[in-house]
């Protein structure tokens, strides 16, 4: 079952008012890439440790509340309680905490570290002599620290061929540090890249299962805040922002809204 | 010591198939033979310190048993926030192992000395942080604590002793004199032979330890109603002594400084009042102060 990413991003805007956290727009601009790698990867919601499952790191620890509310909608967990985020006595913290939350392989927060452990997993099960797939998804602001770019390297390197690299280019970084060529940069480290609608599932689910020769790499053009006009044109002031009730309705009007 | 780490890792790695080999393009000439035994199992990986950490938790996550090796101060100063959340935050195990401190490198300077690695990795909740004094602390420590699911710290030196102080077990301090005296000494790591020439005709307890985290609480607080002269070339000795309350310490070695002098080891030490000259005139000063 595909959850439905407008309805992901209704519980998003709703657990961020209840819980009063969240990174929103960035969370909003992961919904489909999220969507789309647990539509391929091998893996079950009632055995989150089942040795036949394939990895996913989200590298981007800021946006930890769209997987939960992935994870929930798959079935990992009773998705009810993510809505005490970041809030005391929950196991849902606004950076995940691996041994808390079911699904969540890797804890993550500080950025520029999943991609490395993502590689150290792929090799791992290169030497192991598996077919697992590891997946993780950087940030393009993330992709500002230079262990992005050391794990990429020695990801190509050694040939990592099970390692896919969702690269979510939604242009966090306009007013600092920015990358406006990513997929360029990636295919200049070596990674077979694609750029594909990052809001679009079955093109990055195409994108995700096509044939690719060493480390693949799908650079996601997404937009942040993606489905509420007030969010995308004000990406700074939301970047880590609850909305109160009056602006809840207003974000959930605005999403449900009739795509122009 | 690093022929001692090749060895002990070459042997374990012929038994277990878990064992993997990560180098920061340091000590390669080392592995020759490693690689061609286990070539899926040796990753000469690059000059990329915390990609290095980081890998070598993704490989413990998936149950292997890595062994990263390179320069003290890139692959622990440089990674610390990898190995804090990488490996401690993650309770992903794995074995770091490094060349160099405290001053192995004295020519080149503060950029290639160590020492503050010690005291760094010993706040990561559920690190193991080792400084073996000789060949054979690094061969039975590696042994008992290489696969036990921990991050491992082990500090190698170029300049070991070779001296027997007694059984080694991981976790336990070596007493290696106590005479009733009011004064102990306590050291760590291949100092200790420096120490005991130093103290040779001095009337003090003296106590090694080759395990720092956890420090052996039981045998310092043996030690309690004496005063604690500890002399280390490094940090992170004192602190982990202090975890004994109550205690009277003092210590002898680093200023709140960088080292700026080269040469060799010698040197350094000497400059620091470290060689045994150094050590028997701190130690017969505090045992006048204490008096």
């Amino acid at each position: 079952m595909t959850p439905n990413p407008t309805a992901l991003r209704a519980e998003i805007l709703r657990i961020a008012h209840d819980s009063g956290h969240g990174h929103v727009p960035t969370c909003f601009s992961i919904v489909e890439m999220l969507c789309a790698v647990y539509g391929v990867m091998r893996h079950d919601p009632a055995r989150p440790e089942w040795d036949g499952r394939d990895l996913f790191v989200l590298s981007k620890g800021h946006a930890s509340l769209a997987h939960y509310v992935v994870l929930g909608a798959l079935g990992y967990y009773d998705p009810g309680p993510v809505a005490r985020f970041g809030n005391r006595g929950t196991m849902f913290g606004c950076h995940a905490d691996r041994l808390k939350v079911p699904g969540v392989e890797v804890s993550t927060g500080s950025l520029g570290h999943g991609i490395g452990l993502a590689t150290g997993m792929a090799l791992a099960e290169k030497i192991l002599g598996t077919d697992r797939r590891v997946y993780t998804l950087v940030g393009d602001g993330e992709s500002n620290e230079g262990t992005v770019w050391e794990a990429v390297m020695v990801a190509v390197d050694r040939g990592l061929d099970n390692l896919t690299l969702l690269y979510d280019d939604n242009r966090s970084q306009g007013r600092a540090l920015q990358i406006p060529n990513p997929a360029e940069r990636l295919a200049a480290f070596g990674c077979d890249t694609v750029g594909v609608d990052g809001h679009d599932v079955a093109a990055l689910t195409q994108a995700l299962t096509r044939p690719a020769r060493g480390v693949r790499a799908v650079v996601a053009r997404t937009v942040k805040g993606k489905g509420c006009r007030t969010l995308e044109d004000n990406m700074y002031e939301w970047h880590r922002k609850s909305p109160d009730a009056e602006t809840l309705a207003k974000l959930l009007e605005e999403l449900h809204a009739p795509a122009v | 010591m690093r022929r001692q780490f090749r060895d002990t890792v070459g042997a374990l790695a012929a038994e277990d198939e878990r064992v993997v080999v990560i180098l920061g393009d340091v000590s390669v000439y080392q592995f020759f033979a490693f690689k061609q035994a286990h070539p899926t199992r040796f990753h000469n990986m690059g000059i990329c310190e915390p990609t290095l950490i980081s890998v070598t938790a993704g490989m413990s996550a998936r149950g292997l048993h890595p062994f990263v090796h390179t320069i003290a101060p890139f692959l622990t100063e440089r990674c610390f926030e990898q190995i804090k959340l990488d490996m401690g935050y993650n309770r992903f195990g794995g074995n770091i192992v490094t060349c160099g401190a405290s001053f192995d490198y004295a020519w080149d300077g503060a950029t290639h000395h160590a020492y503050y690695d010690l005291p760094l990795l010993r706040l990561i909740p559920g690190m193991e942080v080792i400084q073996p004094g000789s060949e054979h602390e690094v061969d039975v420590l590696m042994r008992s604590q290489y696969a036990n699911g921990r991050p491992t710290y082990f500090r190698l030196s170029d300049h070991p002793h070779d001296l027997d102080l007694g059984p080694v077990r991981f976790g336990e301090a070596l007493v290696l004199r106590d005479e009733g005296a009011p004064v102990t000494v306590m050291t760590a790591g291949p100092l200790v032979a420096t120490v005991l020439e130093g103290c040779r005709d001095l009337s003090v307890n003296l106590v090694t330890h080759h395990t720092l985290k956890p420090i052996d609480r039981a045998t310092v607080a043996r030690f309690r109603d004496t005063a604690i002269l500890v002399v280390h070339d490094g940090h992170g000795l004192r602190e982990a002594i202090n975890e004994v309350g109550g205690l009277r310490t003092a210590y002898h070695g680093l200023e709140d400084d960088f080292v700026g002098g080269y040469g060799t080891v010698h040197d350094v030490r000497a400059a620091l009042g470290l060689d045994p000259a150094g050590i028997r005139a701190a130690v017969t000063r505090f045992a006048e102060e204490m008096s």
